[in-house]
């Protein structure tokens, strides 16, 4: 039982990582029809920002800021001027493959002008273990998941109880009508891949002390956040959350209890039954298609 | 005809998808205080005529005059501005939100928030059932009382012209009387609607003038009862098209 309570936290708090990844990425879907292939690549380089800050000579917690405002241009500024915004008057399928040809630039460029080699990420708080039901947990995940939970919570409130938020929401609901209604479609736009950019970035600082900063990174964590993304609902960020707190959960449980060397499969059987049974995903809502 | 001047003019407007022009010179002079209802067989441009007129659709040539005033390829928000409302076909509903935040996303076209608020209230006075549904989601609606919070969604603005395109669809016939009778209301109370209906009979007796579009051109611009008797209508939505274009004005 102990056992199970310590990795059923571990899994909560790598599961709430999944699911600020997929949140933004949904996030992104709804509102400028963006598959970003590059969110794994996304997560992986905020680490990198916040590592050259401290090379720079700056403390952590600066050097996290800087992180994260160098995510909002590049990730969220730059990606949707230079990369969606001209490619997405050709369609879907040109963004999409523009997309992951910036998830190649982002790792090889990060392998070439950073290293190759993986990096260590200072943790946001020493690591020491805790006691809780009996189980012994490390304070490592405890933060993970509170600062996570934090994050979510905060989005969700900014989007449920602010006009700005629910003229997002809006935007993400049904574009045609926002801009009927006065909407500014666009500048909802933009908030949304600034949005994006800072989950990213949390999630890059989050993830980073226990993966360590590697250029590879992204290659995992855009999978599990295209997964959870889907198993939970492509058009809900709730259903993103639950996706990614699902496949966290189940990744550490089947490691444990089922089988270790399988373990990279069962996030594929879920989000093969989930499609097979429910395409719309768990929270999904199914889409009106006009012909 | 009164002497009035229209409040909304076309003149000669060209528009289209791509290559395809749907508007082919549509003239029209829309009365005010009064509904007009556009009808005309399937690709005739009516719904095309709404999005031109509310800045969907570039305008390719002719003028849009509104309230004296060429509004021709404004941008939805400026026309809003204006004192214009569109509410498309179909659901135009943000499912996920609940059915008060649907109504104040009508007015983010007004500045103050106080004032936006204060006409919500006034909005759901008018339609109690708005009120009583107020936190729940928009989607948990019947079709009907979507139809409805579209509409009062648009008269938070308080528009002068309102643009509604087939608001009887798929909605049973006791809604369709509801929400002609809100149009009618709201023509009495100085609302220009400008009205298309695949049911066309109903809906020109609700109406005062009646426009009749074929291949992107007005056929006929006449008072609704003239237009009820006409029996070129009904050889017109049989696919037999009139073979001179009337004016009328």
């Amino acid at each position: 039982m102990a056992s199970f309570i310590q990795l059923l936290i571990s899994g909560l708090a790598t599961g709430a990582i999944y699911a600020l990844i997929a949140v933004g990425f949904t996030l992104l879907w709804q509102t400028s029809q963006t598959i970003n292939f590059a969110q794994g690549e996304f997560v992986m380089l905020p680490a990198f920002f916040v590592l050259a800050a401290m090379n720079w000579g700056a403390p952590f917690w600066l050097a996290a800021l800087i992180g994260i405002a160098a995510a909002l241009v590049v990730l969220g500024l730059l990606f949707k001027l230079i990369v969606v915004d001209p490619m997405l008057r050709y369609g879907v399928l040109p963004l999409v493959i523009s997309t992951i040809a910036l998830s190649l630039l982002l790792k090889e460029s990060v392998k070439d002008f950073y290293s190759a080699q993986a990096q260590a990420f200072p943790p946001l708080v020493p690591d020491a273990d805790v006691h809780l039901f009996g189980a012994v947990v490390s304070t490592q995940s405890l933060v993970v998941l509170g600062v996570a939970i934090a994050t979510v919570a905060a989005l969700h409130l900014w989007l449920n109880k602010t006009r700005t938020g629910r003229s997002m929401q809006a935007t993400a609901q049904n574009p045609a009508l926002a801009r009927i209604l006065g909407i500014p479609v666009q500048r909802m736009v933009l908030y949304t891949f600034l949005v994006n950019a800072v989950l990213v970035a949390i999630a890059s600082i989050l993830i980073s002390p226990i993966y360590l900063a590697k250029f590879t990174n992204g290659e995992t964590l855009g999978t599990a956040a295209f997964i959870a993304a889907i198993i939970g609902g492509f058009n809900q960020v709730r259903g993103a959350i639950l996706g990614g707190i699902i496949l966290g959960v189940l990744d550490n449980l089947s490691a444990a209890y089922l089988s270790s060397q399988y373990r990279g499969a069962f996030p594929l059987l879920i989000l093969i039954a989930v499609i097979l049974c429910r395409p719309q995903g768990l929270l999904g809502r199914v889409e009106e298609r006009t012909v | 005809m009164d002497g009035r001047e229209p409040l909304l003019m076309l003149d000669r407007v060209f528009a289209g998808y791509g290559k395809m022009t749907i508007l082919n010179g549509t003239t029209a002079s829309i009365r005010p205080a009064a509904i007009t209802t556009v009808i005309g067989p399937n690709g005739a441009g009516k719904s095309t005529m709404f999005k031109a007129v509310f800045g969907l659709l570039p305008v390719r040539s002719g003028t849009i005059v509104f309230d004296g005033r060429d509004i021709s390829n404004l941008p939805p928000r400026a026309l809003l501005d204006a004192g214009i409302v569109y509410i498309p076909q179909g659901r135009n509903i943000f499912p996920e939100l609940s059915v008060r935040h649907n109504l104040e996303l009508g007015g983010v076209a007004l500045s103050r928030q106080a004032e936006i608020a204060r006409r919500i209230e006034a909005v759901m006075r008018r339609f109690p059932m708005l009120q009583e549904k107020a936190d729940q989601q928009a989607s948990t609606l019947s079709g009907g009382q979507q139809k409805i919070l579209e509409v009062a969604r648009g008269l938070l603005l308080k528009p002068k012209l309102v643009l509604i395109d087939e608001p009887s669809i798929g909605l049973s016939p006791l809604m369709v009387r509801d929400v002609f009778a809100i149009l009618k209301d709201l023509r009495n109370n100085g609302v220009t609607v400008l009205l298309i209906e695949q049911n066309a009979k109903q809906a020109l007796q609700i109406s005062d003038y009646g426009l009749v579009l074929e291949q992107g051109q007005t056929r006929i611009e006449a008072a609704a009862p003239q237009i009820l008797a006409d029996p070129r209508i009904a050889q017109l939505f049989l696919g037999g098209g009139l073979l001179q274009p009337e004016q009328v004005s």
